[in-house]
């Protein structure tokens, strides 16, 4: 079965057809997934920053790492759902697009790399070195570039 | 009256370039600005309500991310504006966009009266749980925010 093949049986399954003929459904699903966004890309901004020593700043790193890498971890959850979601409903749109591609790649980047520094943060790091604050800044130009990937999801062509 | 203004602005060249050539650009970034923008306040209303960052004085929190969220709240301002400007005369009779701009002013109204009143009194709820005056604020805040993204998506389906 190749993606087009898998992408008309998913999109004639019940619960896709569910989802295609309910016209209120994928607007608002596209509602959580946004809500979801910025909570998310708030979150992943203070990270960024207190890697860097700047905005919340007044406790111990290692202390604090853990609880971004939490709430950015459980808004990924809830993306994702939303986002399987979005897929299944409109296979056709999602599959085969190689903006959504793009997105894919960098989410699963942006996610090693806040895993990485969150392990990191953990350790040491109480005075930034130049590689995390790099890291850190290339993490939040990666959630613009997914950000602006997925608005493109309805621009690009499918092949 | 009220149409001709609205057809002169989305003749003049600039709407007709972004309509043609740039609209997913503007509107990408426009979503890059509201994430930060209702981000940033979904972190401070959670933290009205209790529920987020509740070892962080508010005013330490509310400081450090508010000139964000101005910041990002005139990019956003800027980018909704240039995607008016490609579709002006569309927009005005749009239902979803004129709830959408109604629910920005109740999101005002909001801010200005938990700014100037309840604010007031922030040394003695600055540590702990706020007040409920400030507990309203931050959950009327949260429905009002999801509720303008809900409309801002829903005037693309329209």
């Amino acid at each position: 079965m190749n993606l087009h093949e898998f992408s008309d049986w998913l999109s004639n399954t019940p619960f896709s057809q569910a989802i295609q003929i309910t016209s209120w459904a994928i607007p608002s699903i596209q509602v959580v997934h946004i809500i979801c966004l910025a909570a998310l890309f708030a979150t992943a901004l203070m990270f960024s920053l207190r890697i860097a020593g700047r905005g919340l700043a007044n406790e111990a790193l290692h202390v604090q790492a853990p609880r971004f890498a939490r709430a950015i971890l459980v808004l990924t959850v809830f993306l994702l759902v939303s986002g399987t979601l979005l897929i299944t409903a409109e296979p056709g749109r999602t599959i085969t697009n190689p903006s959504f591609y793009a997105k894919m790649i960098m989410l699963a980047i942006a996610l090693a790399i806040t895993l990485w520094l969150t392990s990191v943060s953990r350790r040491q790091l109480e005075s930034p070195r130049g590689v995390h604050v790099a890291a850190a800044m290339f993490v939040m130009l990666l959630w613009v570039g997914i950000i602006f990937c997925g608005r493109f999801i309805a621009y690009v062509e499918s092949y | 009256m009220s149409s001709s203004w609205t057809e002169w602005l989305q003749n003049t060249p600039l709407a007709v370039t972004i309509s043609e050539d740039w609209f997913p650009w503007v509107e990408s970034a426009h979503v890059v600005f509201l994430a930060l923008v209702a981000g940033t306040i979904f972190l401070v209303d959670t933290r009205l309500l209790g529920l987020t960052s509740r070892n962080l004085r508010f005013t330490y929190l509310s400081d450090r991310l508010l000139p964000w969220t101005w910041g990002a709240f005139i990019g956003a301002t800027i980018t909704g504006t240039l995607m008016f400007t490609a579709g002006a005369a569309i927009y005005t009779s749009n239902a979803p966009f004129l709830i959408k701009m109604g629910l920005l002013v109740l999101a005002g109204i909001n801010m200005l009266y938990f700014q100037f009143v309840t604010f007031r009194s922030v040394a003695q709820w600055d540590n702990g749980r706020p007040i409920p005056a400030a507990r309203a604020a931050g959950a009327i805040s949260l429905v009002l925010w999801c509720l303008v993204i809900g409309f801002g998506r829903w005037i693309g389906f329209v």
